[in-house]
């Protein structure tokens, strides 16, 4: 008798949360749609770096495009001009920058809907820039010398990893941000006079190169895409520990 | 798998920022200095054996002494003059006196952003007395930063 009425009291608890869970758990759509888009971008850490440091200054500017709601096309350049002095040398460099390459949105595409995006670019990059030392000063034993290295026109390029995320505020105008992890492929120049900026790069003399881009983006839709919503996967730990629903009829045998 | 690559990211962005931020510019502490490195060889044993004594100063430089009768100095540093196509040394070993003139070029190296800019060199065969030194080879020619054997002397 006990066991009857344990087995109701189960029943009559556990059957009212199942149905209430059923009911609230939403019908996930079959497809959803993702507007692909046009962006054109403004990176703006550079000229804020410039309000506090003149010797720096960088602008770049970007177009994208959507190929699907995972992968878009990426390409642009900027512009970059750098003095730098300390006590045994000065340093000018200055040029412009070109990089294209591609962007991988990691995020489903019912939770990215077109507005949202966390990924990874991969980006080429190639720089023209101008490289001059107009002083330097070295001294050793036999004294203090004082010389300079003319300007030199070199050309170099470099592979850009680009991790972030970005989110549309509004319609049409989204912020994000990406920490940059570049690879130097060449400088351009010999092994002896490695730039010490590089357009586009950062740090020449140095293989890797890290920085953080801020960007502006202004986008239109082109095109509509229906984007079918695959089901999670259901592990078997979970089907394990779904039925707590069994677990109570178990209590009452 | 769409967690754990979210995961990774998260990971990588993490460490490049802190590895961003650990990397901004501080002083230097490379050699900035470049010397033709030279070890001192017995010419019997044909074996290294650093001298009991030696005295090194630039020719007509001899109130500013780089070694002043230093004892088993191993090897012996020759800062070369980056303004000039040619310096001339006085090695005095064991109390016997030799000059050494070297014939080199000079072209500027950047050490690093802290650091700025050397002068490297591409020296010839030097030139030498023979009164303490039997013989002079040069192992590399060219000088730079690195500690690398560049010249034997045999006494």
């Amino acid at each position: 008798m006990r066991k009857i009425c344990a087995y109701f009291i189960s029943l009559a608890v556990i059957l009212p949360w199942n149905q209430a869970f059923g009911q609230k758990e939403p019908k996930l759509p079959d497809t959803v749609d993702i507007p692909l888009k046009i962006r054109a971008w403004i990176e703006v850490a550079g000229p804020v770096i410039y309000l506090t440091d003149k010797n720096n200054l960088s602008c770049e500017g970007y177009l994208s495009a959507d190929l699907n709601e995972k992968i878009g096309v990426f390409a642009g350049g900027g512009y970059a001009n750098y003095k730098y002095s300390q006590y045994n040398y000065d340093y000018l460099s200055s040029g412009k920058y070109f990089k294209a390459g591609v962007d991988f949105n990691l995020m489903k595409p019912e939770k990215s809907i077109g507005k949202y995006w966390a990924g990874i670019g991969i980006h080429y990059g190639l720089s023209s820039y101008l490289t001059e030392v107009p002083a330097f000063s070295h001294e050793n034993y036999w004294g203090k010398i004082t010389s300079s290295i003319s300007e030199q026109k070199r050309i170099g390029h470099f592979i850009e990893f680009a991790p972030g995320f970005r989110a549309e505020i509004f319609k049409g105008f989204t912020i994000g941000w990406a920490v940059t992890l570049r690879k130097l492929i060449s400088a351009g120049t010999g092994k002896d006079l490695s730039p010490i900026f590089l357009p586009g790069y950062g740090t020449g003399n140095k293989s890797l190169s890290t920085g953080i881009n801020y960007f502006l983006i202004f986008s239109f839709k082109y095109k509509t895409i229906k984007v079918e919503v695959k089901p999670e996967p259901v592990d078997e730990t979970e089907e394990g520990a779904t039925p707590p629903t069994q677990g109570g009829t178990t209590i009452s045998r | 798998m769409k967690e754990k690559i979210f995961h990774f990211l998260a990971s990588l962005l993490t460490g490049i920022l802190f590895f961003t931020i650990s990397c901004t510019p501080g002083s230097c502490f490379e050699e900035t200095n470049t010397y033709v490195k030279a070890y001192f060889y017995s010419s019997s044993s044909g074996k290294t054996s650093a001298p009991d004594s030696i005295t090194l100063y630039g020719l007509n430089k001899n109130s500013d002494k780089i070694y002043n009768k230093t004892v088993k100095k191993q090897p012996a540093s020759f800062p070369l003059d980056a303004s000039v196509p040619s310096c001339t040394f006085v090695l005095r070993i064991n109390g016997i006196a030799d000059t050494i003139a070297f014939i080199y070029t000079s072209y500027p190296h950047l050490i690093s952003k802290e650091c700025g800019y050397t002068f490297y060199h591409s020296i010839d065969t030097p030139v030498y007395s023979r009164h303490q030194i039997k013989k002079i080879t040069l192992r590399k020619n060219t000088i730079t930063t690195l500690n690398e054997e560049n010249m034997r002397i045999f006494y």
